[in-house]
């Protein structure tokens, strides 16, 4: 009968470098829909988004030497690796790239199709925080946490004050924050 | 600095939202390493933003598992990704071909990041002026929309107007030998309405303006003058003054702004009692 282990983010930053199969097998049973999960919520091709979870495993495997935890949990370090590969494949196809500004608008003008994407697919919880977002403020977030926009792109895009984009972005995540900690 | 307009400022956000440039980047680095507030605030933000990737979580297929562990086994170069990748060993590669070909890396390297530098560039300066070209678009649709919707609502109740039976119908013919004219009033006399259909009226010359009568007991009462567009146009008006009585319609050819009495009468038609 397999033991159930657990691991300190310590030991797993260890298995990582070891490279070890069994600590694969670990972070991957962990890890791999939160990453795959985020991913798909960047790039939404199924096999695109196999393709970057793979490649985004490859990197965090190369690069766990990098990892400063004094900059932050693994587990945030890694969903940031899975997330800029995804935006990174993103934006080196051109078609993609068009695919982007689709989305951009869509989330600009199109909030009410979303809310309905959303709801048909996400969890009970999920769909709450949605609907505790005001639309202004999940535009921002999506478009940067999701689609790679830089605070200047935003601003511009849509037509908002860089000052303002950063305090929705406060209020935004202040809204998760209270979410997650009721 | 004040952490708390800093914390306030939702700068932290941004980083952790990973929506500053590479210099912003660094300076709130730097920020946080100062001062440890900051660095708990950071924390609490990624957690939230980390259960927001729990509860968007979806398993990757199985077969994945294997193929992405052959991936980091192997050794593969992370810019493969694509097609499916199988675990196939590499001879080891002689020292000075490995040299030959690091230098072929990095100029392969370096060519990649200046077209894919130039291709971002390209493409966002295109997303832009798409951008600005949809906005544009949106407002002269928003524009024309309103417009039709005018339209719509003038055009029902002519419509409601001629269809009620109440409204009675009075075809003014020319006056003018070899002159094809023509106009119809649609008259309701319950609501007191008229609308004038210019069906067919020559623009009048210039410095002349037709204008509307009606005879009542032979005497001519003016209904104003008609719009030069609306006869270029064949339309529709409402006519702007209430009718309590009548014989005949006429449309008579007056100076521009109109006249007291009719001076040179175009077309007329009688309302059949």
């Amino acid at each position: 009968m397999p033991i159930q282990t657990t691991y300190t983010e310590q030991e797993l930053i260890a298995l990582l470098q070891q490279k070890s199969r069994e600590g694969f097998n670990y972070v991957y049973k962990q890890y791999s829909a939160a990453l795959f999960g985020i991913i798909k919520k960047v790039v939404a091709d199924e096999n695109t988004a196999q393709d970057v979870l793979q490649e985004a495993f490859v990197k965090i495997y190369k690069n766990v030497e990098k990892y400063d935890a004094t900059k932050g949990r693994l587990y945030t370090w890694m969903l940031n690796i899975a997330r800029n590969t995804a935006i990174d494949k993103l934006r080196s196809k051109g078609e993609v790239m068009q695919g982007k500004i689709q989305k951009g608008d869509d989330i600009v003008y199109g909030s009410e199709h979303e809310q309905q994407t959303e709801q048909a697919t996400d969890t009970i919880g999920l769909r709450k925080i949605v609907d505790e977002l005001d639309p202004q403020y999940k535009t921002i977030v999506e478009l940067a946490y999701f689609k790679g926009f830089t605070l200047n792109e935003i601003a511009k895009s849509t037509e908002t004050p860089l000052g303002t984009v950063k305090t929705r972005m406060r209020k935004a995540i202040n809204v998760l924050r209270k979410h997650y900690s009721s | 600095m004040n952490v708390k307009e800093y914390i306030e400022s939702g700068i932290l956000e941004a980083y952790a939202l990973g929506a500053l440039s590479e210099q912003e980047r660094a300076q709130v680095e730097a920020d946080i390493a100062m001062y440890p507030e900051l660095a708990d605030e950071l924390t609490a933000i990624e957690q939230s933003l980390a259960q927001l990737a729990n509860e968007h979580a979806q398993k990757p297929p199985a077969f994945l598992q294997d193929q992405i562990w052959n991936a980091i086994d192997g050794g593969i170069d992370d810019t493969s990704g694509g097609t499916p990748t199988r675990n196939i060993p590499v001879s080891p590669q002689a020292p000075q071909s490995a040299a030959r070909q690091v230098s072929w890396v990095r100029a392969a390297m370096w060519a990649a990041i200046l077209v894919s530098v130039a291709t971002n560039f390209i493409l966002l300066s295109q997303r832009n002026e798409t951008r600005e070209q949809f906005t544009a678009k949106v407002d002269s649709m928003a524009i024309q929309q309103q417009q039709l919707t005018d339209i719509v609502v003038s055009v029902r109740a002519e419509r409601d107007m001629i269809a009620d039976p109440a409204t009675i119908k009075v075809e003014m013919g020319s006056l003018k030998e070899g002159k094809t004219m023509s106009s119809t009033i649609f008259w309701n006399k319950e609501k007191n309405e008229a609308y004038l259909a210019l069906n067919n009226m020559p623009a009048a010359p210039e410095g002349k303006q037709y204008q509307l009568w009606i005879l009542q007991d032979g005497t001519p009462v003016s209904m104003g003058v008609i719009p030069d567009e609306m006869v270029v146009e064949k339309g529709m008006m409402k006519v702007n003054a209430s009718i309590p009585n009548g014989q005949a319609f006429a449309i008579s050819l007056e100076q521009d702004g109109g006249s007291e009495t009719p001076t040179d009468v175009q077309i007329l038609g009688a309302v059949s009692s």
